[in-house]
């Protein structure tokens, strides 16, 4: 696999807003590459920028070698799916479908037989002669997806192509468009604020916060090894705990001690010295909780707590439970039939406990991200909402 | 049942003032206009006794026939030229700033406050011999000093245009405001030059505008007659001003409605064919 | 995207041209020379001549008196006719009822004021002031209902339901709820009818009789027989009129929201 599409020290101003800021990014040939981010991140303004409807204020963009940067989107082998679709309200599905080549000028049989094998590829071949405006939205976007595919572009370049469409049909047609990239093959460059696609559909995510990229890495290396606290709350759920670095233990481990709880073991692969402060961050999945003291081992952190809050979600439950001044989300799965134990309730005593190597520590942490949590944690002294159900 | 005839007369109640006043001093009149048009006139000038064929005979005239060729010539090209300008100009206002919009359409419009007998008058004045524009085309070279800019259907087209533009305007620039612009983008994605695609996605999708537009420009083109009269000029008369003098110089009513209910059919005619077209496009809008 | 600056210049050479004999028509008027041909200087002395017409007051005063009937009498048919062209909106009455209100719009002046003599002249009705003023309610209907029925396209029926569901009678909600709702509609409609009224020529021109002038009568036969200059004068002062007159409608408007 080879770098097919970069930017190189990319950098885009509108007025006074920098919507992209110094972004260099290699994205390989065939694979599915997602720009994962909250609204005003900039993963829209580099997509416009890849497809030519921006020119960068700085820095160079590259497709297959090639010096791209000058070129108007017309002249550049890349097709976009816009997020309203934009089909021609004029055009049958047909017509829609065949623009591309039409405007390229091929010969009449060659249009016709490429229409008719996109629209097989998209099993739309009984609806091609109706226009848009009578279209379902998965219907609407699979034409835009042949509108685009049929033209053979290098760069298939998505933005938020689900983000219209209802729960169900937004699975349905992720599934779908896994199935679209297998069978054709090339390279994706996927838009999106929604990380359940970015992690469902992507070989590699850049996660972008206010026009940087924070983290580029696998969905697998993005959930479990974020390097800043914004990766880390943005994706998924975690747990912020604040404390110091009291020592070494064992060449590749560290002592903290959090919130007065001392001892807490991680590993620690960003060498933070003692003495420093840290974040600890522990996704809630990762701990666990019993009402029985578990055994002690010896890299398993474990604390005695009371439970605070409860939600039951079916298939998992969250228990907030606090020890000492911590507050700590746990997830618990359910993989035994739930109502032949006896729950966990409120204001039981309970132990939590997670491995050492299941947390992270946060060389870069704001407390503007705890903004992303789903529940943030309430600090110390706080009144109790009670918004538990049990 | 008795609420829906209770609807029926409320919706009657309520739409019979209009109905009615419309009916009587509208309705009815046109209909008058091709009656009269078969009686002939009575030697006081006013309407006659009896039915008659003459006043269609008279209008198979050439002389009528070459003022007509001269008005359907005239709308055609003022129609043209105003949608050749408004079109970019509708363009333009639905892409800019709303700051700069407001400003351009309050712009547009002013002129349309003022007095329409005014405006011809100042193009009277502006393009008479004596005046500034001549001045400066002889300066410049563009034309000789005999060359007349008044009175003649040259005139009649520059200041027909002048009079109708802001109506083909508005229905367009009010048409390129709906219009999904995203659309031009998708155009050029797939591989459309600029021009490829107004031409293909943009006009299409301004067309009901473009319908409208055309409408407000081509009919009262056709029953033209304060431009024609104050500076068409013998060379510059069009059906309206046929229609004034058997009116006011021959007091020939019954000619003058022969004359109008011709200009009727052909006013019309394009209005049926563009309402025709708008409801094949489903929905029938104001615009 | 690259944007073409060719539309941004077709429109400032239209504004030109658009502007350019109006602002030609204003300097003449403070000529001083005659034929308007040469500047001979700053001069107010056509204003001053405009004074000594008694003919323009009274053709002003004739516009004006026909301009406020014709407006009070067409709002009310218009907006009738618009209350009942949005609220039965799909019947077959109202189709036709549409295209009844609509075609006037559209069809050229000289053909409502040819077939409104000819009526005149069948019925043996005397051409005047009455005459003229039955015309412009005519035509004036058809814009305010169009005006109102746009602004009525933006409005929500459930409030009538809400009024009436809080236990409002028909007199009630039609005068607490309905009229407030669409009196900028009615208003700018009224306001256009008074000015087309104002504005009027070729109909009024077809059914005015031999002793009754309006403004733009008067003007017409300025143009065709009369002084250039006093026109000038007497079309910045129209100018000015009417400028002010929208101006302030627009504030109005405005602030209404």
């Amino acid at each position: 696999m080879s770098e097919f599409l970069e930017f190189h020290d990319v950098s885009k101003r509108f007025g006074t807003i920098h919507a992209v800021s110094d972004v260099t990014l290699e994205i390989r040939k065939g694979e599915v590459f997602s720009l994962l981010g909250p609204s005003g991140c900039g993963k829209t303004t580099m997509l416009r920028l890849a497809a030519g409807f921006e020119r960068p204020d700085k820095g160079r963009i590259l497709l297959d070698g090639r010096d791209i940067t000058d070129l108007p989107p017309n002249k550049r082998q890349v097709n976009t799916i816009f997020q309203s679709y934009a089909l021609f309200p004029h055009m049958t599905v047909r017509e829609n479908i065949a623009f591309g080549l039409r405007v390229a000028k091929r010969p009449k049989p060659e249009i016709d037989s490429e229409v008719e094998r996109m629209l097989h590829l998209i099993r739309m071949t009984d609806q091609a002669d109706k226009k848009p405006d009578l279209l379902s939205g998965g219907q609407k976007q699979r034409v835009a997806i042949a509108r685009a595919l049929i033209n053979k572009p290098q760069v298939l370049l998505l933005d938020e192509p689900l983000a219209a469409l209802d729960l169900k049909l937004r699975q349905r047609m992720l599934i779908e468009l896994d199935m679209i990239h297998d069978e054709v093959g090339i390279t994706f460059l996927y838009v999106t604020h929604d990380q359940g696609e970015a992690m469902g559909l992507s070989d590699r995510i850049a996660v972008m916060e206010s026009g940087r990229i924070e983290q580029v890495g696998t969905p697998v290396e993005i959930y479990e090894a974020p390097r800043t606290s914004f990766v880390a709350a943005f994706i998924g759920d975690t747990n912020f705990l604040e404390g110091e670095v009291s020592g070494l233990e064992d060449g590749e481990y560290s002592r903290l001690e959090i919130a007065g709880v001392p001892g807490i073991i991680c590993f620690n692969d960003k060498s933070i010295r003692p003495g420093n402060p840290v974040f600890l961050s522990i996704r809630p999945e990762k701990v666990h909780i019993s009402r029985d003291k578990p055994q002690e081992e010896r890299l398993r952190n474990m604390m005695p707590a009371v439970v605070e809050d409860v939600i039951y979600l079916g298939s998992t439950t969250k228990y907030w439970v606090r020890a000492g001044e911590l507050r700590v989300q746990v997830l618990r799965q359910h993989s035994r039939f739930f109502l032949d134990e006896r729950p966990i309730r409120w204001n039981d005593p309970v132990w939590v406990w997670w491995h050492g190597d299941d947390g992270f520590m946060l060389e870069r942490y704001r407390e503007v991200d705890e903004d992303l949590l789903a529940i943030p944690p309430r600090k110390v002294g706080e009144s109790d909402g009670g918004n538990g159900k049990s | 049942m008795k609420a829906d005839t209770r609807k029926k007369l409320q919706e009657a109640l309520v739409s019979s003032p209009s109905l009615l006043w419309l009916g009587l001093f509208f309705l009815f009149p046109t209909l008058l206009v091709f009656v009269l048009a078969l009686r002939p006139a009575n030697p006081y000038g006013g309407i006659g006794q009896g039915w008659t064929l003459e006043n269609l005979r008279r209008l198979a005239d050439p002389s009528y026939l070459e003022v007509a060729r001269r008005t359907l010539e005239i709308s055609l090209v003022t129609t043209v030229i105003c949608l050749l300008l408004a079109v970019p100009i509708g363009y333009y206002l639905a892409r800019v700033s709303l700051k700069w919009r407001n400003l351009f359409l309050m712009l547009i419009i002013i002129p349309f406050w003022t007095n329409f007998l005014i405006r011809v008058f100042a193009w009277k004045v502006l393009l008479h011999p004596e005046g500034p524009i001549k001045h400066i085309l002889v300066f410049l070279g563009l034309v000789g000093p005999q060359t007349s800019l008044l009175y003649n259907a040259g005139a009649v087209v520059l200041v027909s245009v002048y009079t109708f533009l802001p109506f083909t305007i508005l229905p367009i620039y009010a048409a390129a405001d709906k219009f999904d612009f995203q659309l031009l983008e998708a155009a050029r994605d797939l591989g459309a030059r600029k021009f490829q695609a107004f031409r293909r996605i943009f006009l299409p999708g301004i067309r009901r505008g473009l319908f409208t537009a055309i409408l407000f420009v081509f009919i009262p083109a056709l029953g033209s007659y304060v431009i024609p009269d104050i500076v068409g000029g013998p060379g510059g008369e069009l059906i309206g001003n046929k229609i004034a003098q058997r009116v006011f110089v021959d007091r020939n009513l019954p000619l003058a409605s022969a004359i109008s209910a011709v200009l009727i059919l052909s006013v019309l005619a394009p209005l049926a064919a563009v309402l025709f077209l708008q409801r094949k496009d489903e929905r029938p809008e104001i615009l | 995207m690259k944007r073409s600056r060719l539309p941004l210049l077709v429109t400032i050479v239209v504004l030109f041209f658009l502007y350019l004999p109006i602002i030609i028509l204003v300097v003449n008027s403070f000529n001083a020379s005659r034929f308007g041909t040469g500047w001979q200087g700053f001069s107010m002395r056509w204003y001053a001549r405009l004074l000594h017409e008694p003919e323009i007051w009274r053709a002003a005063r004739n516009s004006l008196t026909i301009a406020l009937g014709a407006t009070v009498l067409s709002v009310v048919f218009g907006t009738t006719a618009a209350v009942a062209l949005h609220r039965f909106a799909r019947s077959r009455l109202q189709r036709f009822h549409y295209g009844l209100v609509y075609t006037p719009l559209v069809v050229p002046e000289i053909l409502m004021g040819i077939s409104l003599l000819m009526a005149f002249a069948a019925a043996g009705v005397r051409l005047g002031l009455g005459t003229i003023f039955l015309a412009h309610v005519t035509f004036c209907v058809s814009f305010v209902a169009m005006t109102v029925l746009a602004r009525l396209q933006d409005f929500d029926f459930a409030v009538i339901e809400a009024a009436q569901d809080l236990g409002a009678g028909w007199g009630t909600t039609l005068r607490k709820v309905l009229l407030p709702l669409i009196a900028p509609g009615i208003l700018a409609g009224a306001l256009l009818a008074f000015t087309l009224s104002i504005d009027d020529f070729v109909i009024t021109f077809f059914v005015a009789g031999p002793g009754s002038t309006t403004l733009p009568i008067r003007i017409y036969s300025m143009i065709k027989y009369g002084s250039p200059p006093l026109i000038n004068a007497l079309s910045t002062i129209l100018l000015t009129v009417t400028f002010t007159a929208v101006a302030a409608s627009q504030r109005i408007s405005r602030s209404k929201g």
